[in-house]
C-alpha cells in the first residue's frame, strides 16, 4: 500500500509540480529542505493529498519537520488513514 | 544585551538546572523568566514604564491564556500556583522601591507599592472573570488575536506610538512636547505577540487542547528566547518542559560549543563589522561607490552574525535548561536563490508566517480553481513579505523592504518555473555547468539581499534612494 501511495505522489510531483516527467524522485530524497518543492507547491501537495487520500495536512505542518521525503509523507498519510 | 548580561544569564541557567531538579525546575523557570523580563527591560523616558511594560506582558499572557481556558481550569492547583508565583514575583520586585537596589533588577525605582498591588489584582481578577464567564469560542479567541494586533499597530506605527506616548506622558505628569515613538520600547513585545497569537489560533483550530497557565507563561517569556527568538511552538516546547534532555557531559559540551560560537559571532565578528557597516550617520559622508559597496557587504554580514549569534546563545542556554530549541539560521548567504534564502533566514519567523498567513491564504485561493497560479503566487508572496516587513515596524522603509523581497520571490518563482526543466536537461548533458550556475546564483542572491538591506538599515526612503544613487553612480 505504501509503495502505491509513493508511486502516486511521485507521479504528481514529477508531472504537475516539477513539470519534468522524466525526473526520478527517490523515496528518501529531500523535497522541502533541498528546495525542490517551494512553499507555494507545498500547499498544492497538501490539497492533492486531501483530494486523493482523504487525509488533512494542516497549514502549520507544511514544513520539513513534518515530512521531507516521499517516504515520510506516505507514512504520515497511512498513519492518519488508520487513525 | 551586553556581554555581562549574557554571562549572567548563562550562569543563572546553569545554577537553575543544578539547584532545582525534578518538578522544581518548572517553577524555577517561571520565576526566573519573570525576573528576567523586568531585568532586561531598559529604562524608558516615560516614568515607571520600565516596570509597567513587563507587568503588562504578564497581564497579556494571563488574559490570553484565560481566553483559551475552560471553566474547570480555574480550579486546577497548577494554574493557581502559576498565577500566584508570577504575580507574587512582581509584587516582590515592587518592594525594591524601599531598598536601594534600583538598577540591579529593575531599570529604575518601581512605582508605588499600592499601585502595583492594585494593577496585579486587576490582572488576576480580569483573568479569573474571562475564564469563568467566557468560553474559548471562535469569536472570543479572534477578539484576543485582534487585541494583540491593535497593540502591535499602536507600538509599531511611529505616529501612533508618538500619540500613545503623549497620552502616557500626560498621565505621568511629564512634558508632552517631548513625546517620541521610541518612548514605547516595550521589550520583547513582537515575539510575545506572535507566540500568543499562535496559542490562540491553534486553540481555535483544535490543534492545541487544554493549556496550563504555567506552560503558556514559561513558553511566552522563556528567558533565553524572550528577546530575539527563536520563535518556538508550544506543542514542541512543552515536550522539553515536561521531559528535559538530561544535562550530561555530552550535552554540556554541545551547549558550550554553541555558546562559544554565538559569543564569537556576536561580540567579535558582528561588533567588529559594525564599525564599518552602513548606518544613517555614515552613508551621507561616503563619496566613493567602492567603499559604499564594502560597507553594505559589512552590514549584510554584521546583521547575520549579530542575529545568528544571538540565536546560538539562546539555543546554547536553552540546552543548559533541557530544551532543544528550533534552529533559526542555516547558511542563508550560501543559498543559490531568494526562495532558498528565505527558507534559511530567520527560519522560525518565516515558518510562523507561512503557517498562519501564507499557507491559509494560498489554500483558500487555490481552492478557487478560476484564479491562475501566477496571480495566486503574486498575491501570496507579496502579501506574506509585507507581513514580515510590517512585523519589523510599520514604516515606509520596512514596507518597501517587504515589497522588495515579495516581488523578488515572485520573479524568482516565475523564472524558476520557466527555466527549471531546461536547466535540468542542460545539466544532465554538462554536469560541470551545475556548479557554475549554483555559484552565480549565490553571488546574485547575495547582492540582491544586500541591496534590500539598504531599506532595512536606513530610516527614510530618501536616504535609501540617495544611497542607491551613490552605489550605482547615479547623480
Amino acid at each position: 500500500m505504501k509503495s502505491e501511495i509513493i508511486k502516486k505522489l511521485e507521479a504528481y510531483l514529477r508531472e504537475e509540480v516539477l513539470q519534468q516527467p522524466e525526473r526520478e524522485i527517490k523515496a528518501d530524497e529531500a523535497l522541502i529542505s533541498s528546495g525542490l518543492i517551494d512553499s507555494f507547491s507545498l500547499v498544492d501537495v497538501a490539497l492533492f493529498v486531501e483530494d486523493n487520500f482523504d487525509v488533512h495536512i494542516d497549514d502549520t505542518e507544511l514544513n520539513a519537520d513534518s515530512f521531507d521525503t516521499l517516504n515520510q509523507l506516505a507514512d504520515l498519510i497511512i498513519e492518519r488513514q488508520d487513525a | 544585551m551586553s556581554l555581562l548580561n549574557i554571562l549572567i544569564l548563562i550562569a543563572a541557567a546553569l545554577a537553575l538546572r543544578l539547584l532545582f531538579p525534578g518538578k522544581l525546575r518548572r517553577w524555577a523557570l517561571l520565576v526566573s523568566s519573570v525576573l528576567a523580563i523586568f531585568w532586561l527591560q531598559p529604562s524608558l523616558p516615560i516614568r515607571q514604564m520600565d516596570f509597567w511594560f513587563p507587568t503588562a506582558t504578564l497581564g497579556l499572557v494571563l488574559a490570553s491564556w484565560a481566553l483559551t481556558a475552560e471553566k474547570e481550569q480555574l480550579k486546577a492547583r497548577q494554574n493557581q500556583l502559576a498565577a500566584a508565583l508570577a504575580l507574587g514575583t512582581v509584587l516582590l520586585l515592587a518592594l525594591l522601591r524601599f531598598v536601594s537596589l534600583q538598577g540591579v533588577l529593575t531599570a529604575s525605582r518601581p512605582p508605588q507599592f499600592s499601585s502595583v498591588l492594585i494593577a496585579l489584582l486587576v490582572i488576576a481578577l480580569l483573568a479569573a472573570l474571562l475564564v469563568r464567564f467566557l468560553q474559548p469560542t471562535r469569536p472570543a479567541l479572534t477578539a484576543g488575536v485582534l487585541l494583540i494586533l491593535v497593540i502591535f499597530v499602536l507600538l509599531k506605527t511611529p505616529a501612533l506610538a508618538s500619540l500613545s506616548s503623549t497620552g502616557l506622558r500626560s498621565l505621568m505628569g511629564q512634558d508632552k512636547s517631548l513625546a517620541l515613538p521610541s518612548d514605547l520600547g516595550w521589550l520583547g513585545f513582537s515575539y510575545v505577540a506572535f507566540r500568543l497569537i499562535h496559542t490562540l489560533i491553534d486553540r481555535m483550530n483544535g490543534r492545541l487542547k487544554e493549556m496550563g497557565l504555567d506552560e503558556v507563561l514559561i513558553y511566552t517569556i522563556f528567558f533565553p528566547t524572550f528577546l530575539a527568538g527563536p520563535l518556538d511552538r508550544l506543542q514542541r516546547f512543552r515536550k522539553d518542559l515536561n521531559d528535559p534532555q538530561p544535562l550530561d557531559a555530552e550535552e554540556l559540551r554541545t551547549s558550550g560549543t554553541r555558546l562559544a560560537a554565538g559569543l564569537f559571532r556576536k561580540f567579535i565578528l558582528a561588533d567588529t563589522l559594525a564599525l564599518v557597516a552602513i548606518i544613517a550617520a555614515n552613508v551621507t559622508q561616503v563619496r566613493s561607490a567602492g567603499w559604499l559597496w564594502l560597507m553594505l557587504a559589512a552590514y549584510s554580514f554584521q546583521l547575520y552574525f549579530d542575529f545568528a549569534g544571538y540565536s546560538d546563545i539562546a539555543i546554547g542556554v536553552g540546552r543548559l535548561l533541557g530544551f532543544t530549541l528550533p534552529e533559526n539560521f542555516n547558511h542563508p548567504y550560501r543559498q543559490p536563490n531568494l526562495t532558498q534564502f528565505w527558507n534559511n533566514w530567520h527560519m522560525t519567523l518565516t515558518q510562523w508566517v507561512r503557517g498562519y498567513f501564507f499557507n491559509p491564504v494560498t489554500r483558500a485561493l487555490r481552492k478557487n480553481k478560476k484564479l491562475p497560479a501566477p496571480l495566486v503566487i503574486f498575491i501570496t508572496q507579496v502579501s506574506t513579505m509585507l507581513v514580515i516587513g510590517l512585523w519589523h515596524g510599520i514604516t515606509p522603509n520596512f514596507i518597501i523592504w517587504g515589497l522588495w523581497h515579495g516581488l523578488g520571490l515572485f520573479i524568482h518563482n516565475r523564472w524558476s518555473s520557466y527555466t527549471s526543466p531546461k536547466r535540468a536537461a542542460l545539466v544532465t548533458k554538462r554536469p560541470a555547468l551545475d556548479k557554475v550556475l549554483h555559484l552565480s546564483g549565490v553571488a546574485f542572491n547575495f547582492v540582491f539581499v544586500s541591496l534590500g538591506w539598504i531599506w532595512f538599515a536606513l530610516p527614510t526612503p530618501a536616504l535609501a534612494l540617495e544611497t542607491f544613487g551613490k552605489l550605482f553612480r547615479i547623480a
